[in-house]
């Protein structure tokens, strides 16, 4: 039976995986939307900051006769009515965020499995450890202290002015970094609990990248989710000395 | 003494069993040792000691049990109670970092004051720059606030101290169980 059914499963899986991309791609893009239809005061900023900016207004009312000027598309035209607050919304916002934002985030997490494949599995897998996202979390919120206090410190200094913007651009490329490996792990997780069964590790980081801007989307929620996020993949990122095998050892010293 | 089997009475085979079962005997007195042989091969009774002799719960009771020293029960008792939970003490050093950040915020009037220190360290930045540009003056160093400056180094090395100990936490825990990935493979 199994002979008979082993030509198709890989057809299957591929459907299946296919299937789960395209749902948090569309889940994806309705919380952009719901997230960029609220306007409260305190959510304003972050929604705006994660999403991209509010629709500001409608397109004014074409002049008679000036229909062969306007050159906005049919799509571009459309809005909808929000459920959660009064004003229209443009479902092409919407797209634009999650395509400008949910793709950068997609091409980083990509390229560090491609560049990095021996670092990435080595972060992954010390997430995967027994109290493996403790230890992220905990470590990630030690970094980010320890970066806050090296950069008030690092003012005190004339010369070593110059170092902040550096310090701050790589403890950035390493939350990224660690970012990715967690949108791995998270992938790796749901192969695990749905039984999806094997696929390219790039399609299961996809999947893992997706539920990391959709939990960036949610709305109230969206920003402290991917905080947590961040915050753990700086940790796990600093733990593993960039993934590395050896982790912070200093045997090379000893010789 | 014709009616011995071997040549040698049991009284004397029960004597020298014990060196013939741990081989002593046929070592030291190869002749002896097989007349016991001879003798254990036509005696019943023999037979049966040496049986008896050979079995393995016999030879255990036949041993002297040392007495054990008295470290041992604490040892034991020290080795089997539950070990103090590792994810506790991940983040049990988050305790006196939160505090030195609580001191900090409070020292720099709260949030906005935190605000203005960055504003200014930005400042300063810009102001670095535009300096090596030639269309600025140097920034001015911060004073040195002792009470600052002490709560951000301590909080500098206890951030440090604690990442080294997550570090080591982490290592321990991976060695201590196999991977999913591993797992996956065995």
């Amino acid at each position: 039976m199994s002979e008979a059914s082993s030509p198709l499963a890989p057809r299957r899986r591929r459907l299946v995986w296919s299937l789960v991309i395209v749902g948090l791609s569309i889940l994806g893009v309705l919380l952009a939307l719901v997230n960029m239809s609220l306007d409260t005061p305190l959510l304003g900023p972050f929604s705006a900051a994660f999403v991209g900016p509010k629709l500001v207004g409608l397109h004014a009312q074409p002049l008679s006769g000036s229909d062969r000027f306007e050159r906005d598309r049919t799509i571009q035209t459309l809005r909808l009515t929000s459920p959660f607050s009064p004003g229209p919304i443009s479902p092409l916002q919407a797209l634009r965020a999650l395509l400008s934002n949910g793709a950068g985030l997609i091409f980083i997490a990509l390229a560090v499995l491609v560049v990095f494949p021996t670092r990435a599995r080595t972060a992954v897998q010390r997430l995967e450890a027994r109290n493996g996202p403790a230890i992220a979390l905990a470590a990630g919120v030690a970094t980010l202290l320890l970066t806050l206090a090296a950069l008030l410190l690092l003012r005190f200094t004339l010369v070593y002015l110059v170092l902040i913007p550096v310090l701050v651009a790589i403890a950035v490329a390493v939350a990224l970094f660690g970012l990715a490996c967690v949108a791995l792990a998270i992938g790796r997780q749901l192969e695990r609990r749905l039984r999806l069964g094997d696929a390219h590790p790039l399609v299961v980081s996809l999947a893992g990248t997706l539920i990391v801007f959709d939990l960036a989307v949610i709305p109230y929620a969206g920003v402290f989710a991917l905080a947590a996020l961040a915050v753990a993949g700086l940790g796990i990122a600093v733990v593993t000395r960039f993934g590395s095998e050896t982790g912070w050892s200093f045997a090379d010293l000893k010789w | 003494m014709p009616d011995a089997p071997g040549g040698i009475t049991c009284a004397r085979v029960r004597v020298l069993m014990e060196a013939y079962v741990d081989g002593n005997l046929a070592a030291d007195d190869p002749e002896t040792a097989a007349r016991v042989r001879a003798h254990i091969s036509a005696c019943d009774d023999c037979r049966r000691q040496h049986d008896q002799a050979i079995s393995l719960p016999f030879r255990l009771r036949a041993l002297r049990a040392p007495q054990p020293p008295e470290s041992l029960v604490p040892n034991v008792m020290r080795a089997v109670t539950p070990r103090r939970d590792e994810s506790r003490r991940a983040w049990e050093l988050l305790i006196p970092e939160a505090a030195l950040v609580a001191f900090i915020v409070w020292y720099l009037s709260g949030l906005d004051g935190l605000a203005r220190e960055a504003s200014s360290a930005v400042n300063d930045i810009l102001g670095l720059f535009n300096w090596g540009a030639g269309s600025a003056s140097l920034p001015a160093v911060p004073v040195a606030d002792v009470f600052l400056l002490g709560a951000l180094i301590a909080l500098a090395l206890t951030a440090a101290y604690h990442l080294s100990v997550l570090s080591h936490l982490a290592e321990v825990e991976s060695s201590r169980q196999p991977t999913w990935g591993e797992r996956r493979r065995a």
